[in-house]
């Protein structure tokens, strides 16, 4: 808790007025009081000015949830200003958040009934981001007195994954579910012309082809096929990040892409109103079930926004539980440079699902290396385990499974029509 | 760290390293010039005060100014006295707001408009007192008159230092 007390100001004003009162009469000269007659008002004043508040100070930000690149402000909540006249904050700056003033650093004066001033910030990448120790002091009129500075707690935020420009116009490849936008392989009560067929005991009236059934002398309705929303599973690496992250503005790492573009398809699916579920794959293992709306969007948000990166103890890829059921379409957003993600892909591959690989490692990538590490060898160690990818990527397209590296809007059309088109076929499953 | 002085900053810390200097200095034309030594120890304690505003060195630099001027006159207040204050104040003034905050801290505009109309006000009291004692030097010795300035001066300081101790027990 902190007090308020006499500042060096008042302490050399009331000390120099004092020696120099005393100077003047030990030594009978008036030339010293005229030149400390000033330090004794200014000495006087700050006294008189002595401030009786107990004041009580925290930080408060308006908004805790926003998405990263946004910005809010982190208020200084004073319970009591009273007697205050100067107010300065200093903030400490965190990786990948930005703050205004650009140090995090403010002394302002301070009106009568002004609040406290107020420090703008701005989480510059997806995650859980405390907002670095705040030391704060309050200055008396006349710099007499002072408060702290007093160490206060920065507030957390939680900043969700900006969502990539996304959209695609291709279907479901295989959809079973209810009511939804994607054509369905079953005829129903939808608008795709499916065929034009003798009227049977049922069909609506509406549907009756009139020049068919008076050229057939036979009533004929015409048919079409339902349309049913599916589920969608986003499988998200998060086993390592690779690369460097510059930000919502900067370079992106493995990680970023793979955030960003799991918003972006979470996004777009839940509008279309499919179903979608979330797995992460890594130290956390974050689920969010299978589930359709706003709100559920949010959920996913929030959950990509908090997971943990890391390997966890044991990881093998076919022993993880995805609970994907028949219909569902898995997207898995991975740099694949595990054999866990891998084998994991293979496996649901073999199962016959419509599984599809984002893969997100950038272009221009390159690794962190331990401290002291030989940058040659680093280098030849990061081409092999490329190579490796790159022969991963190669069986996993072999198996049938389809890998597009992310680009934004159209990333999946294609890969989506020829999974339609392929799900049309017969197909032996193993299992 | 200085690497880390706003320009404000730098404008500052040299207002508060030049005016005991400057001060010091300006019984030169009134015919006394300091000491060598001291205007080197002056400048040396000028300095770590501009370094650290919130050190009592700066009590120390801007005293051993005020020591000097009661030891270098006799024979009444000279005009030099005048400018001389006006430095003391601004060095106090500008360590007193360089004191605000850490050294990256910028100065803030308001904040040191306030201050130089403080400073400028308060500095007007040199002059004032200047005057009164040109006067009083004209009418020779008043009887009593530093027994009187001796008594208030113990009480300023007795309620100075009492007022001091209540803030830092509080």
């Amino acid at each position: 808790m902190s007090t308020w007390r006499t500042t060096a100001a008042l302490s050399r004003a009331a000390a120099l007025g004092a020696l120099g009162v005393a100077t003047a009469v030990l030594f009978g000269e008036p030339a010293v009081m005229v030149l400390t007659a000033p330090f004794l008002l200014m000495g006087a004043l700050g006294l008189l000015h002595r401030p009786t508040s107990t004041p009580v100070a925290r930080t408060l930000v308006d908004h805790a949830v926003l998405h990263e690149g946004q910005g809010t402000r982190s208020r200084l909540v004073v319970s009591d200003l009273s007697g205050v006249e100067h107010v300065t904050r200093i903030a400490a700056t965190v990786p990948h958040v930005a703050l205004h003033p650009a140090a995090g650093r403010i002394g302002q004066l301070l009106g009568p009934d002004e609040e406290a001033p107020l420090l703008e910030v701005s989480p510059r990448r997806w995650g859980r981001r405390n907002l670095g120790e705040e030391n704060v002091a309050f200055t008396s009129p006349w710099a007499g007195y002072r408060w702290g500075p007093a160490r206060l707690n920065g507030s957390r935020l939680q900043a969700l994954p900006v969502r990539a420009a996304f959209d695609s116009r291709a279907e479901a490849p295989q959809p079973l579910g209810l009511v939804g936008a994607h054509r369905s392989r079953r005829p129903g009560d939808g608008s795709e012309f499916a065929a034009i067929r003798r009227f049977h005991a049922g069909d609506r009236l509406r549907r009756i082809h009139w020049r068919v059934s008076l050229r057939t002398d036979a009533l004929h309705v015409v048919s079409t096929r339902g349309e049913e929303d599916t589920a969608v599973l986003v499988v998200v690496d998060a086993l390592a990040d690779h690369g460097r992250s510059g930000g919502v503005d900067g370079a992106a790492s493995s990680l970023d892409v793979t955030v960003r573009a799991a918003a972006a398809l979470a996004e777009h699916h839940v509008r279309r109103g499919d179903r979608v579920s979330l797995r992460v794959v890594g130290s956390g293992g974050e689920t969010v079930q299978y589930g359709a709306g706003a709100r559920h969007l949010q959920i996913i948000l929030g959950r990509l926004a908090t997971m943990q990166v890391g390997t966890p103890r044991d990881l093998r890829g076919e022993q993880l539980q995805l609970g994907v059921t028949a219909g569902t379409v898995v997207i898995v957003l991975s740099p694949m440079l595990s054999v866990a993600m891998a084998t994991l892909t293979a496996t649901l591959v073999q199962r016959g699902l419509p599984v599809l690989v984002v893969d997100t490692l950038p272009a221009e990538v390159t690794p962190a290396v331990v401290e002291g590490t030989d940058p040659q060898v680093a280098g030849l160690a990061w081409r092999m385990r490329l190579v490796e990818r790159r022969e991963v990527l190669a069986r996993l397209a072999a198996l049938g499974c389809p890998v597009v590296a992310w680009r934004g809007p159209g990333t999946l059309d294609d890969v989506l029509r020829r999974l339609a088109r392929r799900a049309q076929l017969p197909q032996v499953r193993a299992r | 760290m200085i690497r880390e002085w706003t320009p404000g900053q730098w404008g500052l810390r040299v207002t508060a390293a030049l005016g005991p200097v400057l001060a010091l200095l300006a019984t030169t034309p009134a015919g006394v010039p300091p000491r060598a030594w001291l205007v080197v120890l002056v400048a040396l304690l000028s300095l770590a005060h501009a370094r650290l505003p919130e050190s009592p060195v700066g009590t120390v630099a801007m005293g051993a100014v005020v020591v000097w001027w009661g030891v270098a006159f006799r024979g009444g207040p000279d005009a030099w006295a005048i400018p001389a204050a006006a430095a003391l104040v601004a060095s106090h003034v500008a360590a007193l707001l360089a004191g605000y905050g850490p050294d990256a801290l910028g100065v803030d505009p308001a904040t040191l408009r306030r201050w130089l109309v403080r400073a400028g006000a308060v500095f007007l009291l040199a002059p004032g007192v200047w005057l009164v004692a040109a006067v009083l030097r004209d009418r020779g010795e008043i009887p009593g008159v530093w027994v009187t300035g001796l008594a208030l001066a113990l009480v300023a300081v007795v309620a100075a230092s009492y007022a001091l101790n209540r803030g830092a027990e509080d």
